[in-house]
């Protein structure tokens, strides 16, 4: 595609292009990028410390809570006699199925209602 | 060699690459807004955000394009941002003498300011950056019709303007 020009301002608006070539602004800008380095390294290690803390503090209660759930969620909901029976309905028969089901039914009811 | 430098992290081969490209991005500043302590807050902004991303560029040889990309990309971001206290400060100072900038460069931003920020920016990618109607249409997202309307009437308009420097220039030729 042509892009036709005014030859007479092309010549004047490359005359009017100033020789900027003065170390301030380059200095300024070497200055900006080490703060934002250092703003960068003072965000990362604050969230290393507090991943610490978080770890130090919660780690016996959470290893608690997915004991508890590991030995919950195979529990049967219903006890049935024959154990082959047991062993069939198993995947939908315990807990975790229960609440498996219990995400799908509703996201599928999200859907019918905002999708 | 620079930008591969630079995309190690080496500061150094940064610097020079800043040194050797900010005449071009500070002069387009320039040229968009009218407003020289604004260019160069845009400018280092764009540097800046150069730093910062440019892992991401995969071709070094495109490192122009990209930082044009970006710069442009800047100044139609602060534009949207419409900051009303900064419009207010934006004068198109070119009353007033600076050491650094020429007095055609002056005349050509007031110039420049007498347009609307839509048909200013079409004009300085076509003067300034040689982008032809079809690259500024991609880059800015105004339809083809308005960027060449734009540019006909703010070329118009710019030789209305600084019709005294053309016929200098005419007399010379």
């Amino acid at each position: 595609m042509t892009t036709e020009r005014n030859p007479q301002l092309e010549a004047l608006f490359a005359k009017a292009n100033a020789e900027l070539d003065d170390p301030g602004f380059r200095l300024e800008l070497m200055r900006s990028i080490d703060r934002e380095r250092r703003k960068t390294l003072v965000v990362w290690t604050a969230f290393v410390a507090a991943s610490i803390v978080c770890v130090a503090l919660f780690a016996a209660p959470l290893v608690s809570a997915l004991k508890m759930a590991t030995s919950l969620l195979p529990n049967s909901l219903v006890s049935v006699e024959a154990d082959w029976l047991q062993q069939l309905l198993a995947p939908v028969n315990s807990v975790a199925a229960a609440i498996a089901l219990g995400f799908l039914a509703l996201r599928k009811l999200y859907r019918r209602l905002f999708g | 060699m620079l930008v591969s430098l630079s995309q190690t992290g080496n500061r150094n081969a940064f610097a020079e690459l800043v040194a050797r490209r900010q005449t071009w991005i500070r002069n387009l500043m320039r040229r968009c807004s009218g407003d020289r302590v604004l260019a160069d807050d845009l400018s280092q902004q764009v540097f800046l955000q150069a730093w910062q991303s440019i892992r991401q560029l995969n071709d070094a040889a495109r490192f122009a394009p990209w930082l044009k990309q970006m710069a442009i990309n800047m100044w139609l971001q602060h534009k949207r941002r419409n900051d009303p206290l900064r419009a207010a400060d934006q004068h198109f100072d070119s009353d007033s003498p600076h050491r650094d900038q020429p007095a055609i460069g002056m005349d050509l931003d007031k110039a420049l300011g007498a347009l609307s920020d839509d048909a200013r920016l079409c004009v300085v990618l076509s003067y300034h950056e040689r982008m032809t109607h079809a690259e500024i249409e991609a880059l800015t997202g105004m339809p083809m019709g308005t960027v060449k309307s734009h540019i006909r009437r703010g070329t118009r308009r710019l030789q209305e303007e600084l019709s005294a420097y053309l016929a200098y220039s005419e007399e010379l030729t």
